[in-house]
């Protein structure tokens, strides 16, 4: 289906080509009627989107200082922005985050998915509610419990590293935080992302395996070669929003910053860095400024990523 | 079925909405305590002491004219945060907020507090010490008036010492020594640990070093002095970043469960504390059965010309948003202003007072602490402490400067990436750059 | 913005999985057949996956069964003392007048009003957007999804200051207002009426004189009950995670959901102040609080699980 599909008319009106004026006035009235439907969501998106947005943007063209009062600067906070290393660093992280997080939140899921797709024993619908079970788990006491985890003392890691006559590593270092947080968000998302590849892939049609087996493909193959090209738009929609997460990271590293803060400096992600710009450092308008700075390059890169994978989801 | 669910769903809406309408229309004059005289003028007060509702109640017995409204609006900068948020938005903050001294600089350049010597602050001055009072003015001005300390000393744990038979160290020189003593006999913990976040702590221990940091006054907000690279300071760092490497002190950031534990379980023998760091210790859990705790003054650079420091303490302000600041006034002058207070404060909270006539009573100095076995330890180490104490002056950004410092702390002590002197530097041009930004001259 | 094709595509083909459903079976059953020694590996590799996410969720119910001091000197997989589960239940009835079951209450007032409204906004738009050409229709659509890429930094001080306009700060308002903008749900509902809801019907209905609010209440709404409950429990899901709208708008301790309610505690046992160390109450109060979650996904696994393929998107 394409976008021509979707935007198909509602009441698909033929019009006669004489044109009867009356007739064509009152479709009009009645799409008009659609407005109505969405009033109620498009005043709480005025309230709780619009407004604050325009309100955050204006405060970004302000500047304020501790010691002298507030000016008008036009774009001067942007320029300062778009050099300023503790910003550009955070966004340098989040883009790390994003190249190894991603992939391995899709390899994790993926996996899942096509090993669920080929099995259908108790066993394996036992694992999927399991595995999709961190899901119901609120990120916060998500972050909490594995803050736990993560406790050279308290955790079970010196116990499993024991098994293997391993000395148990500190994941809470400043070597180890970024894969100990990448363990974090993977086990958080993989399995949401899971459910929905594996929609994806009970909605393929058994008869193009039943093809491919007859051209003597091996289920490796089918895998590779079949399941994964059919489900590429689930794919791009999953990565779409884990890229748009990512790009916003804030709360696993947060929550972690009370047991590791040497690690997780205040600016380590540009979300954080807003953050505590506004509430450490009371400079609401160079906050109001990184957060809509992220805002357009989390806009850019979606925007880019879906342009360049135009060819799989179907945009033209 | 359809209509039904949907049906369903209309009236859990309608029960939500008036439940919440409900709670809503009360939320306004919500408190956790209850008021005694429904008729006085009400003030709003955030804090977060324990046992603080008792000190409340007591309030609103002893005033028919003015009560508490009492909110826990969380601890430190979470209050903080919020606070933050009120001002900015110019409504929801509370009439009287708890503060630590560390912070008032940084809400009173933001006028967020009321100037409390218009309301009568000079009535209590002559209840406070010197040093605590200028915590908490600057020149005329007053912003808060002063509630607990942090006078410093060291718990030690003297079951190990004497195991290791490890004398009580009294200058840092033998607290070094002793944390190789400790070392070298193969003992399972460490003398004591240098926490990397200890952020006031750190400060208070370069502070005895000689460091004072800055320069500032209320009177003169355009203007700072920065001098946190001082010898005084490198010196300190070095001592700690040299223990540190020989491994003779552990590195662990403070105020984590693993940390806590650590402190009571044995596996740091000394714990160079605040004067409610007792108060913290008897809360923890994990106790080795078989301590046997004691306090000391703490280590000195030069024995024969002690300095004293502080960790820590905390006030109460008006703020800018009080309805009626003269009521406001009376709440943050008289709440802990009382000897019936101040012992559910000393006696459940584990608070040091700053309020004279409870700090220089016989009961203040003559109380036995069970934890420490009967010791007196306000007579024996924190009343000299608290005596001694000077003042402190903080920053109007001393959160940013917290947070710097605690990077370069880390870089020094637990990455090994800088030395002492190089990152103190740092530490220097970073917030000599930071000031300049937010427009302050450079004294 | 431009999800939405691609999706739509996806959830066009999951129309036809009723259709292929036996086909699936034989071709499950012949491969059985032949590749025995795969599927062991293949459940194999599904087991180490399954233990992997739900080991943090063991450790959470282990920790709920023990007493602080337990929790810091016993194997952290394995139970110490598992009685001491109900002390701690007992402690959450005690500690500060018992305020964790407040907490709780206000959780699911918080997300079954929120939730509620912000299904019944989006039940509204997306048939809205899905069955009228009205002008101006495509650029707001656009918007709205564009919406879900602005940071929620950018918007605590403005909404704080908005609430606090209108007196609404420390409220249940201040969550339950700002909770029903669910953009998210608006396109789930749009894409699945469009499939869902045949225009002829609709066309049929007009014919037959029946006005547009009564169409859409008796012929539209039974139609998308699939989708409806698939919003619900998302919006219900998301506001019930929600903590950094509470914890900037509410200060009164009475009014704050479970999750911020239990980092309070959690900051308290950390600074460590006299007393107030109570790791056994956050273990135990967060597993209880997970508990209703997860078996609500546990029952209602035919309506998350069919409703996520809706858009094939979170």
């Amino acid at each position: 289906m394409t976008t021509q599909a979707v935007d198909a008319p509602a009441s698909a009106p033929q019009r006669p080509a004489g044109g009867q004026r009356r007739r064509r006035s009152g479709i009009e009235r009645r799409q008009n009627v659609g407005w109505l439907f969405i009033a109620p969501f498009l005043v709480v998106f005025a309230a709780f989107l619009v407004f604050p947005l325009v309100y955050a943007f204006g405060m970004s063209l302000f500047s304020s200082t501790l010691a002298t009062g507030t000016k008008f600067v036009g774009i001067d906070n942007y320029l300062k922005a778009f050099t300023d290393p503790l910003f550009l660093g955070g966004m340098g992280r989040v883009l790390l985050y994003a190249i190894v997080m991603i992939p391995a939140q899709l390899i994790v899921a993926g996996v899942a998915a096509l090993l669920l797709d080929t099995l259908a024993t108790w066993l394996s619908k036992a694992s999927r509610l399991l595995i999709f079970a961190p899901y119901a788990i609120p990120v916060v006491i998500g972050a909490l419990m594995w803050s736990f985890l993560y406790s050279p003392r308290f955790g079970p890691a010196s116990t499993i590293f024991d098994l293997f006559g391993l000395d148990a590593p500190n994941f809470l270092s400043s070597d180890n935080i970024f894969f100990s947080l990448v363990n974090i968000v993977t086990w958080q998302w993989s399995g949401y992302y899971m459910i929905v590849i594996y929609a994806a892939l009970r909605a393929i049609d058994p008869a193009i395996y039943e093809a491919a087996r007859i051209d003597g493909a091996s289920g490796f193959q089918i895998a590779t070669r079949v399941k994964v090209p059919m489900i590429s738009s689930s794919m791009i929609m999953v990565i779409t929003f884990a890229l748009i997460g990512t790009l916003q990271f804030f709360t696993e590293p947060t929550v972690l910053r009370s047991v590791a803060s040497g690690a997780l400096p205040a600016d380590y992600t540009p979300n954080m860095y807003a953050f505590a710009l506004a509430f450490s450092y009371s400079q609401f308008n160079y906050a109001a400024t990184i957060a809509f700075s992220l805002g357009i390059l989390v806009f850019l890169g979606s925007f880019g990523f879906l342009f360049l994978t135009r060819k799989q989801n179907g945009l033209k | 079925m359809k209509s039904k669910l949907l049906a369903a769903s209309g009236v859990v809406a309608v029960a939500a909405a008036a439940l919440t309408g409900c709670s809503a229309g009360d939320a306004a004059e919500s408190c956790t305590n209850e008021i005694v005289n429904p008729d006085a003028t009400q003030v709003s007060v955030w804090a977060w002491y324990p046992a603080f509702e008792e000190v409340v109640d007591l309030f609103n017995q002893n005033h028919d004219d003015v009560q508490i409204c009492w909110t826990n609006a969380g601890q430190g900068n979470d209050e903080y945060t919020k606070f933050s948020t009120a001002i900015e938005s110019g409504s929801g903050a509370p009439d009287v907020i708890m503060l630590e001294a560390e912070v008032l600089s940084s809400f009173s350049i933001r006028d967020a507090l009321v100037d409390l010597s218009e309301y009568g602050a000079a009535e209590v001055k002559d209840d406070y010490t010197e040093g605590a009072w200028k915590d908490v003015s600057s020149g005329d001005a007053v912003y808060a008036i002063p509630v607990d300390g942090g006078p410093m000393g060291m718990l030690y744990r003297k079951d190990i010492l004497d195991q290791y038979g490890i004398p009580v160290p009294t200058t840092w020189d033998e607290f070094a020594a002793a944390a190789k003593t400790l070392k070298d006999a193969g003992a399972p913990g460490v003398l004591a640990d240098f926490p990397p976040n200890g952020r006031a702590y750190t400060q208070a221990l370069f502070a005895q070093a000689g460091s004072v940091p800055f320069d500032y006054d209320n009177a003169k907000p355009g203007e700072i002095g920065i001098d946190v690279a001082d010898q005084g300071s490198k010196d300190a760092l070095s001592f700690w970043a040299d223990l540190a490497d020989q491994g003779l002190v552990a590195v662990d950031e403070a105020f984590t469960a693993d940390y806590n534990t650590m402190l009571v379980d044995g596996t740091y023998a000394i714990y160079v504390a605040a004067a409610w760091g007792p108060g913290y210790l008897q809360g923890l859990e994990g106790t080795d059965e078989n301590a046997v705790w004691q306090a000391a003054p703490v280590p000195q650079w030069d024995a024969s010309n002690p300095v004293q420091i502080n960790w820590g303490g905390s006030t109460f302000a008006v703020t800018s948003q009080a309805k009626d600041p003269e009521a406001a006034a009376v709440v943050a002058k008289e709440v802990f202003g009382t000897e019936e207070a101040w012992k559910i404060g000393i006696e459940q909270a584990a608070l040091f007072p700053l309020w004279k006539p409870i700090l220089e009573s016989d009961y203040f100095r003559d109380l036995e602490y069970p934890f420490f076995g009967g010791q007196q330890i306000n007579k024996d180490v924190f009343l000299d402490a608290a005596a001694g104490y000077a003042g402190f002056t903080f920053s109007p950004f001393q959160n940013y400067a917290y947070d710097q410092l605690q990077q370069e702390v880390t870089a020094v002590v637990v990455d090994g990436s800088k030395d002492a002197s190089t990152a103190l530097d740092d530490l220097q041009a970073t917030l000599e750059t930071y000031a300049t930004e937010q427009g302050f001259e450079l004294k | 913005m431009a999800v939405l094709p691609a999706a739509t595509d996806a959830n066009t083909r999951a129309m036809t999985v009723a259709d292929t459903r036996a086909l699936r079976r034989q071709e499950r059953a012949r491969r059985s057949g032949t590749a025995g020694g795969r599927r062991i590996g293949s459940h194999v590799l599904l087991i180490i996956m399954a233990i992997y996410f739900v080991v943090p969720i063991w450790w959470l119910f282990v920790a709920a069964t023990k007493s602080t001091g337990s929790l810091f000197s016993s194997p952290a997989l394995w139970f110490d003392d598992p009685l001491a589960f109900f002390a701690n239940v007992v402690g959450l009835f005690e500690h500060q007048g018992g305020i964790y079951w407040r907490w709780l209450g206000n959780s699911f007032l918080y997300a079954f009003s929120a939730g509620l409204g912000a299904t019944i906004v989006a039940v509204l738009a997306g048939y809205g957007f899905a069955k009228y050409r009205f002008r101006g229709r495509t650029a707001v659509f656009g918007m709205i999804l564009g919406s879900v890429m602005v940071p929620l930094t950018a918007l605590v001080i403005p909404t704080f200051m908005l609430l606090s306009q209108y007196g609404l700060i420390n409220t249940p308002w201040a969550v339950i207002l700002p909770s029903l903008l669910n953009p998210f749900g608006v396109y789930l509902m749009r894409v699945y009426t469009q499939d869902a809801v045949p225009d002829e019907l609709l066309e049929a209905a007009r014919i037959d004189g029946a006005g547009e609010w009564r169409t859409f209440r008796t012929i539209v709404v039974p139609l998308l009950r699939p989708a409806i409950v698939t919003v619900l429990l998302l919006s219900v899901v998301g506001t019930w995670n929600n903590f950094f709208l509470p914890l900037a708008v509410l200060t009164n301790p009475d009014l704050l959901p479970v999750t911020v309610g239990l980092n309070r505690w959690l900051a308290l046992s950390n600074a460590g102040a006299g007393g107030e160390q109570v790791w056994n109450l956050i273990t135990s109060g967060a597993f209880i609080s997970v508990v209703p979650l997860l078996l609500s996904f546990l029952f209602l696994q035919r309506y998350w699980q069919g409703g996520l393929t809706l858009g094939s998107v979170k």
